[in-house]
């Protein structure tokens, strides 16, 4: 005879925002052993067994740098001056490799709990760890393409000023943006396995609707406003400025149209998005993670 | 009880732990899930509660592990063994109740499941230890004990792609047999490897089992639970449907299947109880198995009132048929009887379970039966394999 489960049920566990964000930070620390195996295990499977080896870590971001300048080259003689100045193919470079990055990330970490299933039905551990460790392994292969690009800079003209110190905090930025990004998405995909495709599509056009190949000025002032509401934007918009024109981020910046279409604010913006989201997918994600081997 | 630790004591708790599971999938499509989140917005009816299409895996069970304390789950396929299994490893969470293990666990449970093909069998050996939770100092130190223990040294530098699967498991179980584990959770990885690979495996389990850790073990190698366990529990259906020690819920879960052979309340034949003079006993000693019942009714030929069986634990199988008609005794008269039966143990150690029954031939049914008692075969000297011949040496000058 089944009891009334009402009368004798021990207390629930209550959970608090605070209480599941300690939980997290002490799971993943006591689980570095494992983000590192899993990070490692990541970037030597996709190198094994290649044709190209480590050339894949340039591959995508060389390939958005070369869109982007025949993009460039086309604008270039539509208003008939012939030749693409140094600065602009420098400018391109600076946000193609973050963006490569953004999107690299996405589309390891979206699949990356699906494709572990096997793990995730047999064995605990922490679930963060695998779009954690997505994310990281891309990180190394990025770096690689980051040198590569910036041993290119001097080239096009693109000397060293103070402003390269924006360089490290807006990839911090990027990278808690990101990891962020990849939480919510990878934990979405083990309900609807489609999430998958649903990104993929998003990040095909994404390019359009985000300054990497154009600069948000070219699209006007209202235009510009409307490019900036995209978090990535005022991190790809910021390389640019700090890297190749010397800009001091704290200064908005007028276009040569004579209109504003940087602004300071923009930091704190972005730095919002990355920060409240990464915690708003580590509870969400915490949270969903108990039911995830159910979920077969 | 309450949830509070009590202190760092490595324990293993259930209490009152309920899990549900939905039958069908989750939801089929984006039209089935919207008003499924809103209704639960709406009508805020927990996680606690069955819905349609729930069922109930695990009904209010309760236990806790403590050290030197080992338990044994038993039953049937369905009766809700993995799904313990995975609330106690955290792979899953109970729908009601609480459950905690205080400690580092240790799983001898899918022992190569993080092993990656293409990773040599060092580096599976690096990751599998971290999945495990072992540091990487740890490691490294155990290594060449880990590779030493699992046999495969020749290929560690090799991708476990091209491992036997014997070798994926011996590697694997190498690997969690090293893991110094404050509680222990077996499940039944014994069926890997060779012969001589599973007695080591299983001398590895027996010492860390033995070594005062709170050990918990799923398995259907009833012999292997018989010799471990010092209590055990049986699960049906998802309920407890016995707890006591490892030989009395073992005898319950032979009752429990032999129940389809059994004709209830037939009113011939009553078979009180069953008593053995020891209940271990030297291989090749002799035992009596002593049978106190009654014949309610003047029997027809085809009833044979007093049958004896023994069964092994190790593969489940009845090795052993007697019965009064064999042995030329007379019990058809009616009233109580006290039946005496003397057996010699030529068995190899391990356990086994003796069984009474009264047999009706010619349905092949039994009309009544007794509770079955385990008896304990222990290692002699002078012999080993599966039989025992009762060797005798003698030298002519």
């Amino acid at each position: 005879m089944v009891r009334d489960p009402k009368i004798e049920l021990p207390p629930e566990v209550r959970h608090t925002l605070l209480g599941d964000l300690r939980e997290i930070v002490r799971e993943l620390r006591s689980s570095r052993d494992l983000i590192y195996q899993i990070t490692r295990r990541d970037i030597k499977i996709r190198y094994t067994q290649a044709i190209f080896g480590f050339a894949w870590a340039l591959l995508l971001p060389v390939s958005v740098v070369l869109a982007g300048l025949a993009v460039r080259v086309a604008f270039v003689h539509m208003s008939n001056n012939g030749v693409l100045p140094p600065n602009q193919v420098a400018g391109v470079s600076v946000k193609a490799v973050p963006w490569a990055f953004f999107v690299a990330c996405l589309n390891t970490a979206t699949p990356s709990l699906v494709s572990n299933i096997s793990l995730v039905t047999k064995t605990y551990f922490p679930r963060e760890v695998l779009p954690l460790s997505a994310v990281l392994a891309q990180s190394v292969d990025t770096l690689i393409a980051t040198v590569l690009i910036a041993l290119t800079l001097p080239f096009f003209h693109v000397t060293a000023s103070l402003q390269l110190l924006w360089v490290p905090v807006l990839l911090a930025m990027l990278w808690v943006f990101t990891l962020a990004v990849a939480l919510f998405l990878s934990c979405a995909n083990i309900f609807f396995r489609d999430v998958k495709y649903l990104v993929q599509v998003f990040l095909t056009f994404g390019i359009f609707v985000t300054p990497v190949v154009l600069d948000a000025s070219m699209y006007g002032k209202t235009g510009a406003m409307l490019m900036m509401l995209n978090p990535i934007a005022p991190v790809l918009e910021g390389l640019r400025l700090s890297i190749v024109q010397h800009h001091n981020l704290l200064e908005p910046m007028a276009s040569p149209a004579g209109f504003i279409f940087w602004h300071p604010w923009y930091l704190a913006y972005t730095a919002v998005w990355a920060v409240l989201g990464l915690l708003f997918s580590a509870i969400l994600f915490h949270r969903c993670e108990r039911r995830f081997a159910e979920l077969v | 009880m309450t949830g509070a630790m009590c202190g760092a004591e490595p324990r293993l708790l259930f209490d009152r732990v309920w899990k549900k599971f939905h039958r069908g999938s989750l939801h089929d499509s984006l039209r089935d899930f919207i008003p499924a989140v809103a209704r639960r917005l709406v009508t805020r009816t927990s996680d606690r509660e069955l819905s349609s299409g729930d069922f109930w895996a695990i009904r209010d069970l309760s236990f806790e592990v403590r050290s030197g304390q080992t338990l044994g789950i038993i039953g049937s396929n369905g009766s809700g063994k993995s799904t313990t299994l995975k609330m106690l490893t955290r792979i899953l969470s109970p729908s009601r109740g609480y459950c905690e293990a205080t400690g580092r666990v240790g799983t001898l449970i899918e022992v190569s499941a993080g092993f990656h093909g293409d990773l040599t069998g060092r580096e599976n050996v690096f990751l599998q230890g971290a999945i495990m939770g072992m540091a990487r100092v740890d490691i490294a130190r155990k290594f060449d004990e880990i590779v030493e223990f699992s046999g495969v040294s020749d290929s560690i530098d090799t991708p476990v792609k091209r491992y036997s699967s014997g070798m994926n498991a011996r590697l694997g179980f190498s690997i969690a047999a090293h893991l110094e584990p404050d509680i222990l959770i077996i499940d039944e990885v014994l069926s890997v490897g060779d012969m001589s690979f599973q007695e080591r495996a299983f001398g590895r389990i027996r010492d860390l089992a033995r070594s005062g850790i709170p050990v918990i073990m799923v398995s259907h190698q009833l012999d292997r639970v018989a010799e471990l366990c010092s209590d055990a529990i049986l699960l049906n259906k998802g309920e407890v449907t016995k707890r006591g020690t490892a030989a009395e819920v073992i005898a319950a879960y032979v009752q429990q299947n032999e129940a389809a052979r059994l004709v209830a309340n037939t009113g011939l034949v009553l078979l009180d109880s069953v008593r053995l003079s020891t209940d271990a006993i030297a291989s090749g000693a002799h035992f009596t198995v002593r049978v106190e019942g009654q014949v309610l009714q003047p029997l027809c030929p085809d009833i044979e009132p007093l049958v004896v069986r023994v069964r092994s634990l190790r593969t489940g199988a009845i090795i052993f048929v007697t019965s009064s008609r064999r042995l030329s005794v007379d019990m058809t008269r009616t009233g109580p009887f006290v039946a005496k039966l003397e057996l010699q143990a030529n068995l190899p150690p391990g356990s086994y379970m003796v069984e009474v029954a009264s047999v009706d031939t010619a349905a092949s049914k039994d009309v009544a039966s007794g509770t079955p008692v385990m008896i304990r075969v222990n290692e002699t000297a002078t012999f080993s394999g599966s039989v025992q011949l009762n060797p005798t040496l003698s030298l002519s000058p």
